[in-house]
């Protein structure tokens, strides 16, 4: 058989909702550390073991991003900082790093998190079903980002249009670029105003923010806001529904969600770790490379296959069971490296923060009877539909 | 060699650590509760921040101004804060003690 051949050729982990997941990539991995798979209808390699998806993730040499996200997406998204590189990258990130570290995160909790969240289950108020992807999880994390960037409420579905249509570029070019264009325009109007006056808001402190003595122009801020609704509205949205059909349909879950602080943190990391919003992550190798026993030629499509090694039974025993008491510290959901996600520490809040008011403000929710809970996607993963019926059985 | 990790009780854990090692990494092979590393020592999460025993703070090298951009925007920041992931341990560290913030643990 042709070594290069993906080992399931029927399967396509771009195109395939791929709802069994997890029983594929249990089927892949006595095939070795690193396999091939079908991925957009060409044969690609994807890594499923933890100790070689971190060597990936710290490799730059062999696996740096950067030359990869150049041809997916900076063409509509522009030159974000996940396409560049050593030091000009270093300097992109920290330059837009101060709102993102856990200090400046923690003061969003009250401020912002929390009452997006209330407004959220205000809506779904007196309702006997509620399907709540579109209810809940998908609007409220989008929310938190327009509202970090001051837009407002009349705003928020044009804009939502925009930020979805922007990383349509290998699809469909041309709506990407328009969309760049309106987005472009609407948010270089809002940073024009913060620069003539500031206040203490998230846009204030990128157009005040000063690195090695250079203040950011408009592009610096605009990729970085481009970038914000990919990287962190849908990730988050995908995850926060697949925490909840979790903790939903468990009564200790359930539980520990209204405990405390340390015990919404568990529930979150496990969470992530059982199904990470980014299941498998394409990257392009920039070396040839040996890597367990694949020989990667250098421009070769790679998934990085973190879902798979966040369940490789090595390091997290008995990895199907969504246990929050696990040791979880080998978690890889958030990548590893120079471009550990940026957002890892709103992402966090926002999870913690919608545990405790959800069900604070519905106790007895619970996943309408007899309603299947599916979850799709083997690039961004998460349950297609979660209905659910906020007071209970009344 | 030693390092001494103190928890915000003032509990302490004595373990075995290995010169050309990492604190945060001596740390998490010794599942110390509150320093993490989840970026795997690229000071780019900020969940190895600690503080460094007064005795130790001079002893060791300065931060890079990477580091200190990173610290800046820890919580409960002190003079004495460090990412561990930065202090590289050696013989002469022997002793180290490190105290994990309030809010990691």
């Amino acid at each position: 058989m042709d070594a290069l051949a993906p080992l399931m050729p029927d399967v396509d982990f771009a195109y395939d909702e791929v709802t069994n997941l997890h029983e594929l990539i249990e089927e892949l991995r006595p095939n070795g550390p690193v396999v091939r798979v079908k991925y957009l209808g060409a044969p690609v390699w994807a890594i499923l073991d933890h100790k070689e998806l971190n060597q990936a993730f710290n490799d730059l040499e062999h696996f740096d991003p950067g030359d990869g996200y150049r041809i997916i997406s900076a063409p509509s998204m522009g030159m974000t900082m996940q396409t560049m590189s050593g030091e000009k990258h270093r300097v992109a990130r920290a330059s837009v790093a101060a709102p993102f570290l856990p200090a400046s995160v923690r003061g969003y909790v009250e401020r912002l998190i929390e009452p997006i969240a209330h407004e959220l289950m205000d809506r779904l108020e007196g309702q006997r079903e509620v399907e709540f992807v579109q209810g809940f999880t998908r609007p409220y994390p989008f929310t938190v980002i327009t509202r970090l960037l001051g837009i407002p409420v009349s705003d928020e579905a044009m804009l939502l249009e925009w930020a979805v249509k922007l990383i349509d570029f290998p699809w469909d070019p041309e709506g990407a670029l328009k969309s760049k264009a309106a987005f472009d325009d609407y948010m270089t109007r809002i940073i024009e105003d913060r620069r003539r006056a500031p206040t203490d808001d998230f846009v204030s402190t990128l157009v005040k923010s000063e690195f090695e003595g250079r203040r950011l122009d408009n592009e610096q801020i605009l990729s970085l806001f481009r970038l914000l609704f990919p990287a962190g509205s849908d990730t988050t949205y995908k995850n926060a529904g697949s925490l909840f059909a979790c903790v939903l349909s468990d009564p200790n879950l359930r539980a520990m969600a209204l405990k405390g602080n340390k015990e919404r943190e568990a529930l979150a990391t496990e969470g992530l770790r059982w199904q990470p919003p980014t299941a498998m992550l394409p990257r392009m190798a920039t070396g040839d490379i040996k890597l367990g026993d694949a020989h990667i030629k250098k421009g070769d499509w790679v998934l990085f296959g973190i879902t798979a090694a966040n369940r490789d039974p090595k390091v997290f025993p008995d990895a199907a069971r969504f246990e929050p008491s696990r040791d979880n510290r080998e978690l890889i959901s958030f990548g590893r490296g120079v471009h550990f996600c940026l957002g890892m520490h709103l992402a966090r809040r926002e999870l913690e923060t919608a545990l405790r008011i959800v069900f604070e403000r519905y106790p007895n929710i619970r996943i309408k009877p007899e309603s299947e809970v599916e979850f799709v996607g083997g690039v961004l993963r998460g349950p297609r539909e979660l209905w659910v019926q906020p007071y209970g059985a009344a | 060699m030693r390092v001494t990790f103190i928890d915000i009780d003032g509990e302490t854990r004595t373990v075995d650590g290995m010169p050309g090692d990492n604190v945060m990494r001596c740390a998490t092979e010794h599942s110390i509760a509150g320093i993490i590393g989840e970026c795997g020592g690229a000071m780019a999460c900020a969940t190895c921040h600690g503080y460094v025993d007064e005795a130790w703070a001079d002893r060791l090298p300065l931060p890079s101004a990477q580091e200190k951009e990173m610290l800046s925007g820890c919580i409960d920041v002190r003079p004495n804060s460090r990412l561990t992931c930065q202090i590289k341990l050696s013989e002469e560290l022997d002793g180290l003690r490190i105290t994990v913030p309030e809010s990691q643990t």
